[in-house]
């Protein structure tokens, strides 16, 4: 419990940090980015939307302590400002009706790539020689490999060579949105590729991690007196050495989560997906600042709940972790 | 008897909690009111099993820890500063050993490199052939001969008795009146302890330097230490001469000590009656005598209040009620017998 | 005696052989990765100067395949993709070099100070690192980027470290936290160094290794993190660097062209290079944590393989005995003592890459049922290695390279313990024969309750027992030991030392086993409470009538606590006696001498020197007798040959001393 109250701690620090990097960051800039934005929208906005951009990116005539303040009480209020490129939505909208698939796609990528990662990893530790070590440069060498690479190269391969997939789109066209199974089955159908995508570039730094953290696990003493037991290969392999393995994979997820978040954007934006990746990239060629900042706050306030879970996770599997 | 040259006295040391529920701070209390002192030319042994507190004792004498409360004498004047130019002083005449001898020495660094840095740091002035003659001499003293050859050495290319001579030689360079050594010989091999004992009972008499050995095993501190002081959960509660300390054992936990380690010479079937527990939490120790809730002669006073030194004659006291004068116990001053037979 | 030229010889080997960590790195793997690393810095620094088509240059052969005239083929615009490459190596390298180099200066500044101060400065430098560590990086480029349109290499590197220091910080950190605690950083304090002093000499060298992984990574991240602002637009898109390839294939839809020619060699170039950098690490990897390149547990060699094949013998039904017409005959002395465990001729090796190296030499000797065996010796004796064949262990490198282990059941049936098939000796282990560790701390499973522990051995071997059964058996279990039997439900950590130990014992006790192997089960413990596990061992012994090999190198432990005690050098038994007759009367040198390195809590007090000179190098064995350059009473017949165990009073002793050839000379 200790324990977690810490990670608490450190993640409302963290978020306090990207709040304040986000208020921080235009008036740092070259330039005087709120002026520029208002004049951008060419008199669109009515007076109340000029002033949230004004406390948003720069008030000028106030003291930077009271802007700060202001700045606050729109966080809170979930007043991040109109958006410039996807006019006249406000901002809050506009992620609202993104981010929905973005959470199911990496949400389950992620899960995914961990598990047949580290599963592949676990086996490939296990026993060395032969094949499996040749695996090493080869998971490396895919490791490598930019996230959107791997998107052209699905989109060649099986959208347009084989023709089984979609190339873009997050459903087909003309199909309602909603909880009605035509709708569901064509975002799988749509999703397929982007999945595949970002559990192909993920799962080999999972099993990289894995199976190094597996070979030093298999030396430990706790494993050798399992073999003295002659409890049955699987449940060494399993309960004795695997689990004890994942452990720093676990730990570690939230640097690993920040990668995989990273490159599902770039895929997002490659396949032309409708979540937040390409509303991301349209507002970075637009210069939209309101909608650049709420994403970058929207998706860390996302990671940092994962890596709560994350936490969860490793409490309940290390038991030396929870204080009697 | 001489003045003691680097002395103890009545030093406490609690070591903070960290984390856990802020609602109130924990504290360790590691040392607990302990005064010892060592003299010219003398082994002193502090003898106590792991927890015992007898290697931050040791470690505050060396300076390397700040003192909750007590003093600390280095001839007599204050000492002990843990930073600083008195801090560089006090090192220049203590100097301390530590127990593993390949943790001890920076692997990527050759043996004469080690030593030079010690000898640099005490005589700055030296270069060149000067330092290397030093260096020389070191080895010598500690008999690791030819000493060029040792001195091209990376630690791992030596032996475990071989690295803690170097050890010993590097606490030389600084011409210690004080050598604290902490288990010195428990991470070697047990026929090659004996060389590193006596080689250090050869220096303690040759350069009138004052020892304190710090261990575990009563065998040992028997053999080759003139003093020998009994640490228990943080605290000193016997002391005086070795050969009198272990053979007439006046606390019951010396006694459980020495009947606890094996003695093929002592007959079958004296062993102890079997013991209740381990050592206590020092986070929360128990009130009075910390011994008493393992102790087969406690009495309700001990766990009231904190014995204090009773003398018993020739250098020998303890910390135990059983040897103060107002007892009820009729035996008075003398060893009490052996406890009734207790459930096995 | 070695000559003084072959001692030098043999030191001047070992010195060059213990420096081999740069032969650590001279790895065909490193070389691989360099030579790819070494390569693309050629042609991103080279390359213009000897292919002179320029990369804009359009054309009207738009979107060709690959062909000689286009040897990556063109883009849309008809310009040459291979000279898009080449020219696009030198800004992705450049970025990918300048920002490695200014992230690793920065990690390395925060990590380091971060570790290596104590307190608040340090909690705080770690928050700040974290931080930076969660925040998705890839958006926060994207807003960076996107208020910096435009910005060249210099804009992207400043970009590329603002966001990605912080992996490099914590790693460091790390590593300069657990250095600081290292016992030699105390010793240097304790010696009155400087701190300056200690972090250059002490803390930098023992970073480097993990700096250079640390700068090597960042690279990789870098080259990959501009290719990401390249290709989403976010940079200079006139200037070419393999991103902004992708970027203009995308944006054309090469992907739907299928123009493949387009847009794969610039992200295997940028996979090369990541794989290249990666492989150097891997090999800094292995120099750092050397376990990683030794075999893992379930790989036999298929020199191991073939040898195990042929020594595999059914087990026959009836008794068979395996007497080795050479071996010493039983002694019996007049009471029933029935062997249970006979060694005949065991050998072990340590094999892999250099010479093979033997660390336990034709052990014979026997285990009575109801016995307790002492095995003592120091480093290098071998004991531990008998303790792991004895109950088959071993894990690569080392095997058993001869003789045999034949095992007694209760039915008279016997068993060579070496040529047990996997699943035999499955069924094998902890049914007859069971092991106590040393380390109880990392012996138990962390993750899993003693219970579990204790249940899953019941599980595996009986498996008609139910759940019921089994839980009421570990109560059994735990009570005979002395553990309250709620306890079943704590996990390791919870326990003390002396508890871990005894539900050591217990567990191994779970299937009634003939044979207890302890290795060093005390050693780690104090001495109070040795006495009690050790009482409790005895108790057990003679309530259940099992027979025990009990290993340590406490002697006197053992003289009080074991039947017979046999004593290890080098890998070879140099004497085996009843106990008392051991202490009273011991008849090899070693063992006078180890005896005596003893000192006693009772008797009169006398200058002991233990054994001088040093312990055995298993690797260059002298000749003859191991033990005779240590040896106050060796002679000339001691180099000539090695002693064999023969009997002499009630003891075997393998000494010339007692051999009557020998002794003649020894007297002449």
């Amino acid at each position: 419990m200790r324990m977690l109250a810490r990670r608490l701690f450190f993640y409302l620090v963290t978020a306090w940090a990207a709040i304040t990097l986000n208020f921080i960051l235009p008036r740092l800039m070259p330039g005087n980015p709120a002026q520029g934005l208002i004049e951008r929208f060419n008199g669109r906005l009515s007076p109340g939307a000029v002033h949230a951009i004004e406390i948003l990116f720069g008030q000028p005539h106030t003291s930077l302590l009271s802007q700060y303040f202001s700045y606050w009480g729109n966080m809170l209020t979930l007043n991040f400002g109109t958006s410039y490129a996807f006019y006249p939505s406000p901002v809050a909208q506009v992620i609202k009706q993104s981010i929905f698939w973005t959470l199911v796609l990496i949400g389950l990528c992620t899960i995914i790539g961990f598990v047949i990662g580290t599963l592949l990893g676990m086996f490939v530790g296990w026993r060395r020689g032969g094949w499996r070590d040749a695996l090493v440069p080869m998971t490396t060498f895919l490791s490598s490999l930019p996230y959107f690479w791997f998107a052209l190269m699905a989109i060649l391969v099986f959208a347009v060579t084989l023709g089984w997939f979609p190339s873009s789109g997050g459903y087909g066209i003309g199909v309602e949105i909603g909880p009605t199974w035509p709708f569901i089955s064509s975002a799988i159908y749509y999703g397929f590729l982007p999945a595949l995508t970002v559990v192909v570039a993920s799962v080999g730094g999972w099993l990289l991690g894995m199976r190094n953290m597996m070979i030093t696990t298999l030396n430990e003493d706790y494993v050798l007196l399992a073999e003295a037991k002659g409890l049955s290969r699987l449940r060494v392999m399993f309960t004795y050495a695997g689990r004890n393995a994942v452990l720093p994979s676990v730990a570690g997820f939230a640097m690993s989560l920040g990668f995989v978040v990273g490159g599902a954007i770039v895929t997002e934006i490659v396949f032309n997906y409708p979540g937040i990746g390409t509303v991301l990239f349209q507002a970075a060629k637009g210069q939209d600042y309101p909608l650049l900042e709420a994403i970058f706050l929207t998706i860390t306030i996302a990671v940092l709940l994962a890596n709560l879970f994350a936490d969860l996770a490793y409490i309940a599997l290390d038991p030396r972790t929870r204080e009697a | 008897m001489a003045e003691p040259v680097l002395e103890a006295v009545h030093i406490t040391k609690h070591f903070p909690v960290h984390g856990g529920r802020q609602l109130q701070r924990r504290t360790v209390h590691a040392v607990e009111d302990a005064s010892l002192a060592l003299y010219p030319g003398t082994v002193t042994a502090l003898v106590g099993e792991s927890g015992s507190g007898k290697s931050t004792l040791a470690r505050l004498l060396a300076g390397l820890h700040k003192r909750t409360s007590g003093e600390i004498l280095l001839r007599g004047q204050p000492a002990g500063a843990t930073r600083g130019r008195a801090f560089r002083r006090h090192v220049s005449d203590v100097q301390l050993i530590l127990q593993d001898p390949y943790g001890s020495f920076n692997p990527m660094l050759k043996i004469a490199t080690h030593l030079e840095r010690a000898v640099r740091i005490h005589e700055p002035g030296l270069r060149g052939g000067a330092l290397r003659a030093r260096t020389g001499e070191l080895l010598k003293q500690v008999h690791l001969l030819p000493a060029g050859q040792f001195g091209e050495k990376y630690p791992h290319e030596l032996s475990g008795g071989q690295l803690q001579r170097v050890s010993i030689a590097r606490g030389l360079a600084a011409r210690p009146s004080v050598i604290l050594a902490d288990e010195p010989v428990s991470n070697l091999d047990v026929s090659i302890r004996l060389g590193v004992l006596n080689l250090l009972a050869e220096l303690t008499t040759e350069q009138r330097v004052a020892l304190l050995y710090v261990t575990h095993d009563v065998a040992s501190a028997r053999y080759f230490a003139a003093d020998t002081a009994v640490m228990y959960a943080g605290q000193l509660i016997e002391s005086g001469p070795s050969e009198q300390v272990i053979s007439e054992p006046a606390h019951p936990y010396t006694r459980l000590l020495i009947s606890s380690a094996p003695d093929p010479a002592r007959a079958a079937g004296t062993g102890p009656a079997e013991d209740r527990g381990q050592p206590p939490s020092l986070i929360t120790p128990p009130a009075g005598c910390r011994f008493h809730p393992r102790c087969p002669l406690a009495m309700p006073r001990c766990s009231e209040q904190a014995p204090p030194v009773f003398t018993l004659g020739g250098g020998h006291w303890t910390r135990c009620w059983l040897y103060s004068a107002d007892n009820d116990n009729p035996d008075g001053n003398n060893p009490p017998g052996e406890p009734e037979g207790t459930q096995p | 005696m070695l000559t003084t030229a072959d001692v030098a010889a043999a030191e001047a080997e070992e010195l060059r052989q213990s420096r081999s960590w740069l032969r650590g790195l001279l790895v065909p793997k490193v070389l691989f990765g360099l030579a790819i690393v070494v390569f693309f810095l050629l042609l991103a620094f080279a390359g213009p100067l000897i292919d002179h088509t320029s990369p804009d240059t359009t054309s009207a052969a738009a979107l060709r395949a690959p062909s000689l005239g286009h040897w990556l083929g063109t883009t849309q615009q008809g310009q040459d993709v291979l000279a898009q490459v080449i020219y696009g190596a030198r800004i992705s390298m450049e970025v990918g070099l300048g920002a490695g180099v200014l992230t690793t200066l920065w990690s390395v500044l925060v990590g380091l100070t971060g570790g290596y101060i104590a307190g608040v400065g340090s909690e705080l430098l770690s928050m700040f690192s974290n931080v930076f560590l969660v925040l998705p990086s890839l958006p926060l480029v994207v807003i960076l980027a996107a208020y910096l349109p435009n910005s060249g290499s210099t804009g992207v590197i400043l970009v590329i470290t603002a966001t990605g220091w912080a992996w490099g910080a914590r790693v460091l950190r790390a590593q300069t936290l657990s250095l600081r605690r290292r016992d030699f950083v105390e010793a240097a304090r304790a010696t009155g160094e400087s701190s300056f002093k200690i972090m250059l000499y002490d803390i930098l060298p023992n970073e480097l290794a993990i700096i250079a992984a640390t700068f090597l990574a960042s690279v990789v991240g870098a080259i990959l993190t501009e290719a990401s602002i390249a290709f989403l637009g976010l940079s200079n898109v006139t200037q070419w660097s393999w991103g902004t390839i992708l970027y203009w294939a995308q944006v054309s839809g090469a992907e739907l062209a299928r123009a493949w020619w387009w847009f794969v060699p610039p992200g295997l170039c940028i996979a090369l290079v990541g794989t290249g950098l990666a492989f150097i690490n891997f090999g800094i990897d292995d120099v750092i944590n050397p376990r990683l390149r030794s075999a893992g547990p379930a790989t036999l060699t298929r020199r191991d393989r073939l040898r195990l094949r042929l020594r595999s013998r059914p087990t026959a039904e009836g008794a068979r005995t395996a007497a080795d017409p050479a071996a010493p005959a039983e002694h019996d002395h007049g009471n029933e003592r029935v062997p249970v465990l006979a060694l005949r001729h065991l050998s072990v090796e340590y094999g892999g890459n250099q010479v093979p190296v033997r660390a336990v030499s034709d052990v014979t000797l026997t285990l009575h049922r109801g016995e307790v065996l002492g095995i003592a010796g120091e480093s290098g004796s071998g004991k531990s290695t008998l303790a792991r064949a004895v109950t088959r262990l071993l894990r690569p490198p080392a095997s058993i390279t001869g003789g045999e282990m034949i095992y007694t059941t209760r039915s008279g049936r016997q068993l060579d313990i070496t040529g047990l098939s996997d699943a035999e000796l499955r069924k094998f282990r902890w049914e007859e024969i069971s092991i106590v560790f040393q380390s109880a701390m990392n012996a138990l499973n962390p993750v899993l309750t003693l219970g579990a522990q204790m249940d899953d051995v019941l599980h595996a071997h009986r498996p008609q027992m139910k759940k019921v059964e089994r839980a009421a058996r570990t109560r059994e279990l735990l009570q005979l030991v002395g553990i309250s039997p709620d306890r079943a439900g704590a996990y390791p950590h919870e326990l003390s030392g002396g508890m871990r130990q005894r539900a050591m014992i217990a567990m191994g006790l779970a299937l009634d086993p003939e044979i207890i192997v302890m290795d060093e089960p005390t050693t780690a413990l104090d001495v109070v409470i040795q006495r009690q596990v050790i009482e409790t061992i005895g108790r057990l012994k003679d309530r259940l009538g099992f027979s025990v090999i009990f290993i340590t190198h406490d002697l006197s432990l053992l003289i009080e606590l074991c039947d017979t005690i046999a004593i290890m050098y080098a890998g070879q038994i140099v004497e085996l006696a009843p106990a008392e007759q051991l202490y009273r009367h011991p008849q090899h040198p070693y063992s006078q001498g180890l005896l005596g390195s003893f000192p006693t809590l009772t008797g009169p007090r006398r200058t002991l020197t233990g054994v001088p000179g040093y312990p055995p190098d298993l690797r260059r064995r002298p000749p003859g007798c191991q033990f005779q350059p240590r040896c106050p009473q060796a002679f000339d017949a001691c180099t000539e040959a090695i002693p064999l165990l023969t009997r002499r009073e009630d003891a075997d002793v393998a000494c010339f001393l007692y051999d009557e050839a020998t002794v003649g000379d020894n007297h002449g």
